[in-house]
């Protein structure tokens, strides 16, 4: 897991890298099209925001870059390398990890299982033991409740057990959709907590979310979505204060 | 007139076909030929009885030739042991198997998609088991000899009795289709449990469905007793199930008479070419999933493409 | 009931239980993780049979090479049809998949009937034994074969039970059957699980052809009886369930015993039907449940 010691500072601007770019994107379901002309780029060690309200094309953005859904037109590329219609499980082996809505969780396995398969990809079996001690140290309670079948979880229990699961593939960047949905108010602080701390550590993050004011609080930068287009961007503090956003996200006059 | 005809569901290019098919049948001598157009209008009419069932409420009944074999022993029985003539035995043949059609539907209601095929398959081996079993009636596997369908039948007249029984059926699973029954079974056969929502009582429909293809299939089965002479459990075989099967998903699933089709397409190709009798099996196999992989619309929707191109629709580019 | 009796009964109905597991637990591995209701499954059971068969007397191998070299044919065969058959399907067919995929494997059964048909004739491929001894089980005399089948199909349940509760490729398996977009997600390559499951579904199946071969000679319609009986089991543990599977055909294997012992041959097949349709009735889901909820639809 790409994380760095405490005291390592962050990747300076000369070193910067382009984990992810994604160019001119459209996308959709069928006939129906929902994504136009998307673009957006997640650097190395940045926590990118993609906000927007419900149906604004933020999960299909994000289903989109993970090769869930076939892109009509634009690039997508990480790492250098053009990922654009790949399958997902090779995206996925690349170091792009996605963690949906729905979690797609394994429910009729143990939450161990889960995060072993988690490393699927990875031949190092001793490297996924030490990978799975540190999901541990980051989420105790899902030590604690590793023989339990992942069905059986609370919501923020299957939260972070997906967010485990997620880290055990070694990312280098994490796309998160919409972690608080459905979690009690003192739920959702754990996750983004945990997020928070992810980042500290060095994760690569890109985070789709409703909740814009706390979401711009913790992110570096972000991009806003209105009926699938990128209607604004920009770091995320000038964004608390820009005032279109106020008024529509958050209600501030 | 021809608007009377045509809301019967016979269009020009069905007529035309069964004149074809009437004119072969006075003027066919050939007594293996005359064989070959019973044998494939009879498969044709269980692939349209099947299909009234696979392409409209989109439930495959895969005990379909115990049913067709149920109509068949009870045609024989009637022939066998009463006076009546055959057509009380065919009537038979259908009413009997047509309650077994109900009955297999209600056992059906709880169920949904495989499952409802696979209790199909479990009444049909039920019924093939009850025929060897039940040696006392039917003779078990020695089967019941069976008496033509009058003195001295010929093939040619077995062929006009299959149209004349083939016509009828027909316009009646036609006109049953293009009712708001049609529609109803249609709307089932997207989703059981939403077409309540459209107003569709699902029950009453799905029943009413595999009654009425039950009671078909006996109606037939009973004329196949006739016509073979000899009715064993083996016509119940699920190799039979299968063969019909083939026909109307080659034939194009919906289209009722696409089976008809296939069924005058494939059987005689198979059967005249003799070295092509042995793969017979083999290749109603490959057919079908063939069709099914890559072109499910089946002949049918092969006649649609090409119709529209011959024929273009007015207002249509 | 004398107690011998009974022990008779017991016994032949766990030794055939053994083997129903065998089949059954492929085909529930097959629908559990393809989606797929293996109508051809007996046919693989058939293949193995012949494998065994040619293997054993016109090869003159021993009979436990001639049995794995019987599982591995089967497995290959099972690559070779999810490759060439499957895959395409998978690729082409989105909505009526389960339809589709049953009638494609009716049409495959049909055409492996016919093509064993064509290759090997209608004769009955058969031997006496493998190994020419009897064994004494409580009092009552078994033949050998029929007792190391027993062995084979444990031992071979034990394997697969291993396989996939504690490897990495046995998880992902499990994984798939559960939720394929998290398999993806998490680097699966599902069509390589599909072909495996498939393969290791056919090996199972081919394992019992090879081994009963005593006592199920080869021919090319000797698949229906294991195919219903494996749908049998199937059924009434739950589609695609399993550890359902293994218990289940235990309890057909006894079930079939007993009441063969009772009706005599052909109503014995009336009442295991009967019990089928009562079961379906009312406990559509199985015994045991089945985890797969997208059967439910077309």
């Amino acid at each position: 897991m790409p994380l760095r010691k405490a005291g390592e500072g962050r990747a300076d601007v000369f070193r910067r890298l382009v984990l992810l770019s994604v160019t001119n994107l459209q996308a959709g379901y069928g006939q129906l099209q929902v994504l136009w002309d998307v673009s957006l780029n997640v650097d190395q060690g940045e926590f990118v925001a993609l906000i927007g309200s419900n149906g604004a094309g933020k999960t299909t953005t994000l289903r989109t870059i993970a090769g869930l859904i076939r892109c009509l037109d634009g690039q997508v590329t990480f790492l250098d390398q053009n990922i654009t219609g790949k399958p997902p499980h090779l995206i996925s082996r690349a170091g792009l990890v996605f963690i949906t809505e729905e979690l797609n969780l394994f429910e009729a396995m143990t939450v161990r299982d889960n995060l072993l398969l988690g490393a699927y990809s990875s031949t190092d079996r001793k490297k996924v033991r030490i990978n799975l001690e540190q999901v541990f140290d980051l989420f105790p309670i899902l030590k604690d409740r590793q023989k339990q079948l992942s069905g059986t979880l609370s919501g923020g229990e299957r939260r972070m057990l997906a967010i485990g699961r997620g880290m055990m593939a070694e990312p280098r960047l994490l796309m998160v959709d919409e972690p608080s949905l459905g979690l009690a108010p003192i739920v959702v602080v754990d996750v983004f907590n945990a997020l928070k701390s992810l980042h500290q550590l060095g994760m690569t993050l890109l985070l789709v979310e409703q909740n814009v004011n706390h979401t711009l609080q913790i992110t570096d930068k972000a991009y806003v979505m209105e009926h699938g287009r990128i209607v604004l961007h920009g770091s995320s503090a000038e964004l608390l204060n820009n005032e279109y956003l106020s008024e529509t996200y958050l209600g501030r006059r | 007139m021809v608007r009377k005809i045509s809301s019967l569901g016979l269009s020009l290019q069905f007529l035309a076909c069964l004149a074809a098919l009437v004119l072969a049948s006075i003027f066919v001598r050939n007594e293996y030929a005359l064989r070959l157009l019973v044998i494939s209008l009879y498969f044709g009419c269980q692939a349209m009885t099947f299909d009234f069932t696979g392409g409209y409420i989109n439930a495959v009944n895969f005990g379909f030739a115990a049913f067709a074999g149920l109509g068949a022993y009870a045609a024989a029985l009637v022939a066998i042991h009463t006076g009546l003539g055959a057509w009380a035995g065919l009537l038979v043949g259908a009413l009997v198997t047509g309650f077994v059609g109900f009955f297999t539907g209600i056992l059906t209601l709880p169920l949904r998609g495989i499952y409802v095929s696979l209790m199909s398959w479990f009444v049909g081996m039920t019924l093939m088991a009850l025929a060897t079993a039940m040696e006392a009636v039917t003779r078990g596997a020695r089967g019941l000899i069976v008496p033509p369908i009058f003195k001295d039948a010929t093939t040619t007249a077995y062929l006009y009795i299959l149209i004349s029984m083939f016509l009828v059926v027909y316009i009646i699973l036609n006109l049953i289709i293009r009712s708001p029954i049609g529609l109803a079974f249609r709307a089932i056969g997207q989703n059981y449990d939403t077409a309540q929502a459209s107003g569709v009582n699902p029950t009453r429909y799905k029943l009413l469905n595999f009654t009425i293809s039950s009671a078909c299939a006996g109606l037939f089965g009973g004329f196949y007793a006739h016509y073979v002479g000899i009715v064993t459990p083996v016509v119940m075989n699920m190799g039979y199930t299968l063969e019909i099967m083939a026909l109307s998903f080659i034939g194009g699933s919906g289209s009722l008479v696409g089976g008809v089709f296939a069924a005058f397409l494939l059987i005689p190709m198979f059967d005249s070419l003799k070295s092509l009798m042995e793969y017979r099996l083999i290749l109603y196999g490959m057919l079908l999933i063939l069709v099914m992989i890559f072109y499910p619309a089946g002949l049918a929707g092969l006649y649609q493409k090409v119709s529209r191109k011959i024929f273009p629709k007015k207002g249509k580019s | 009931m004398d107690p011998e009796t009974a022990a008779n009964l017991l016994l032949t109905g766990m030794l055939r239980g053994g083997l129903y597991v065998l089949m059954a637990v492929g085909l529930a591995l097959v629908f559990g993780v393809m989606n797929i209701c293996h109508f051809a499954h007996g046919e693989y059971y058939v293949l193995g049979a012949y494998a065994a068969y040619f293997a054993f007397v016109t090869y003159s191998l021993n009979p436990i090479v001639s049995i794995i070299v019987a599982a591995l044919f089967s497995f290959m065969a099972g690559v070779l049809t999810d490759k060439l058959l499957f895959y395409p399907l998978r690729k082409r067919s989105k909505g009526d998949w389960i339809i589709n995929a049953f009638l494609l494997t009716a049409g495959l059964s049909v055409v492996l009937q016919n093509v064993f048909r064509l290759a090997f004739g209608m004769r009955y491929r058969g031997i006496t034994a493998y190994w020419d001894a009897a064994i004494k089980i409580l009092g009552i005399t078994v033949s050998a074969d029929r007792v190391i089948a027993f062995f084979i199909a444990l031992l071979a349940i034990a394997a697969m039970w291993i396989f996939l509760q504690k490897t990495n490729t046995g998880r992902a398996i499990r994984g798939v059957s559960q939720d394929e977009q998290g398999a993806l997600l998490v680097g699966i390559n599902l069509d390589s699980i599909h072909t495996l499951t498939f393969a290791l579904g056919s090996m199972l199946a081919g394992l019992g052809g090879a081994s009963l071969l005593s006592l199920s000679p080869a021919y090319p319609f000797g698949g229906n009886k294991p195919l219903i009986a494996s749908w049998f089991v199937v059924t009434i543990a739950g589609l695609g369930n399993v550890q359902g599977a293994i218990i289940g055909g235990f309890i057909v294997g006894l079930f079939e015993s007993f009441s063969y012992y009772f009706l005599g041959q052909g109503w014995q097949e009336v009442a295991s039907l009967s019990l089928l349709i009562l079961l379906l009735l009312f406990k559509p889901t199985g015994l045991f449940g089945t985890q797969i909820k997208s059967v439910w639809e077309r």
